[in-house]
């Protein structure tokens, strides 16, 4: 922290090309990351203001080819700060397998009823209905398209938890009913595999 | 290999992330068992309707104007410390001149991109990203928007001294959004501009050089750059999708664009 105060103008100049040059052409990849978090266009863009400034100050700190990991690990975290302050409830960090029960179709808490929700028309809504640990890697996984090697880095996880992740997220899509109408009484046979 | 191993990899083998061996084992798995075979298939059938239907987000213009008038005023600002809460405000006082902020940071860009330019042409991969970057931020990414080959070649080749094969591919997702001329290598370069599920693809095509091609794939700032060569062209693409893909469509390209 010292250092960035004390940083001199030059190199705080060289750090915003840096910005410029490496981070900025990820807008859209953060925006998208961001509001998928989020889950509303609003909540999204405080986080990714909030992220370029993080970025633009530590730009410094950037080193290599992976500019995007690295801006999207700051729009990570600029959102689960920004949850902490605004959502705290949704902040409670759960264990993978408490998820799991929670989420089981056989269990009774209505918490994550939402997912098995009639009313989900699209398949975006089911998407926003995964708990958030779930949400992060599958938007990371199939919208952003990054490697498991690249979403652990981001998500701060194990790459073996970004595999198990990504399997339960897929589970939970296939369970919700907006996808029911595509693989009609074969459903049920997918759930259970012995 | 057992179904409950299978399920847990199931998932991990759809992304391509299995090893070789897991890979084998889960191939060999589905020959054999349908039900597998049919999880596997729903998940498939999953990902191509997540990809259809689940929108990547695009920055709103309001958005990109704001951070780009904070750069400007950080830039602007005294070498004091830049404290988050300082830059906040500033973002509020500062929407009133966004338009002026845009100007000048488009003028930023200009004067900034012909640093790029001098500092990057020791290597191809690297200045091809550069355009794709400049292209994309300065909105010129299009400058004959059309998914017509026959509009597109001809708008090209009138420009070149050669003629770029044109081909759309939007039966296979990648739909031809139209083209621009570009720098590279200190020549001309024909621009092919893709569109893949909201993610962009560059696709620069020169005739084929004799000096050694960039290699296969790269990743330069984020950005993947797959080249191949075919139909006497060289194909370089630079995108954000994935890597796998990217070496898949360029390839495909190369082979299938100068086919009649």
């Amino acid at each position: 922290m010292f250092a960035v105060c004390m940083d001199s103008r030059e190199e705080r100049l060289s750090d915003h090309t840096t910005f410029e040059e490496l981070v900025l052409p990820h807008l859209d990849a953060a925006y998208n990351l961001a509001r998928w978090l989020a889950r509303n266009p609003h909540d999204a863009e405080d986080v990714v203001q909030d992220a370029c400034i993080r970025a633009l100050k530590y730009a410094g700190s950037l080193h290599g080819n992976d500019a995007r990991g690295w801006f999207l690990t700051v729009v990570r975290n600029a959102f689960y700060d920004w949850l902490g302050r605004n959502r705290p409830a949704e902040l409670v960090h759960e264990d993978d397998e408490v998820i799991a029960t929670r989420i089981d179709p056989s269990s009774p808490d209505p918490q994550h009823e939402a997912l098995r929700r009639a009313d989900l028309h699209a398949l975006a809504d089911a998407i926003e209905a995964l708990p958030l640990q779930y949400r992060e890697v599958l938007v990371l996984r199939e919208l952003e398209e990054m490697s498991y090697k690249e979403i652990a880095r981001i998500a701060d996880i194990p790459i073996g938890t970004v595999m198990s992740r990504l399997a339960r997220a897929r589970g939970l899509l296939q369970r919700s009913p907006v996808l029911q109408e595509m693989h009609g009484h074969t459903l049920g046979a997918s759930d259970e595999v012995h | 290999m057992k179904c409950t191993d299978a399920s847990i990899l199931l998932s991990a083998y759809t992304d391509g992330e299995t090893s070789m061996l897991q890979g084998h084992s889960v191939k060999r798995h589905l020959q054999q068992c349908g039900n597998c075979a049919a999880t596997y298939e729903q998940m498939l059938a999953l990902r191509a309707r997540i990809r259809a239907e689940a929108p990547r987000h695009s920055t709103p213009p309001e958005l990109r104007a704001r951070v780009l008038a904070t750069l400007d005023a950080v830039r602007a600002s005294t070498p004091a410390p830049v404290r988050p809460r300082a830059a906040n405000e500033r973002w509020r006082w500062l929407s009133g001149g966004v338009l002026a902020g845009c100007a000048a940071t488009v003028l930023a860009w200009v004067v900034g991109t012909a640093v790029i330019d001098w500092r990057a042409n020791e290597d191809l991969a690297v200045e091809a990203v550069n355009m794709h970057v400049r292209a994309t931020l300065g909105n010129q990414l299009i400058q004959v928007a059309s998914s017509d080959r026959h509009t597109v070649k001809p708008w090209l080749s009138a420009r070149l001294d050669y003629s770029p094969p044109v081909r759309d591919f939007a039966q296979d997702g990648f739909a031809l959004i139209g083209g621009r001329i570009d720098y590279l290598d200190r020549h001309p370069v024909a621009t092919l501009v893709y569109r893949v599920r909201n993610h962009t693809i560059d696709v620069y095509v020169r005739p084929e050089m004799a000096r050694a091609p960039p290699s296969a794939l790269r990743t330069v700032r984020g950005f993947n750059v797959a080249h191949a060569t075919g139909s006497g062209m060289d194909w370089l693409a630079v995108s954000d999708v994935n890597p796998d893909e990217l070496t898949e469509f360029v390839r495909k390209l190369a082979r299938e664009a100068g086919a009649p």
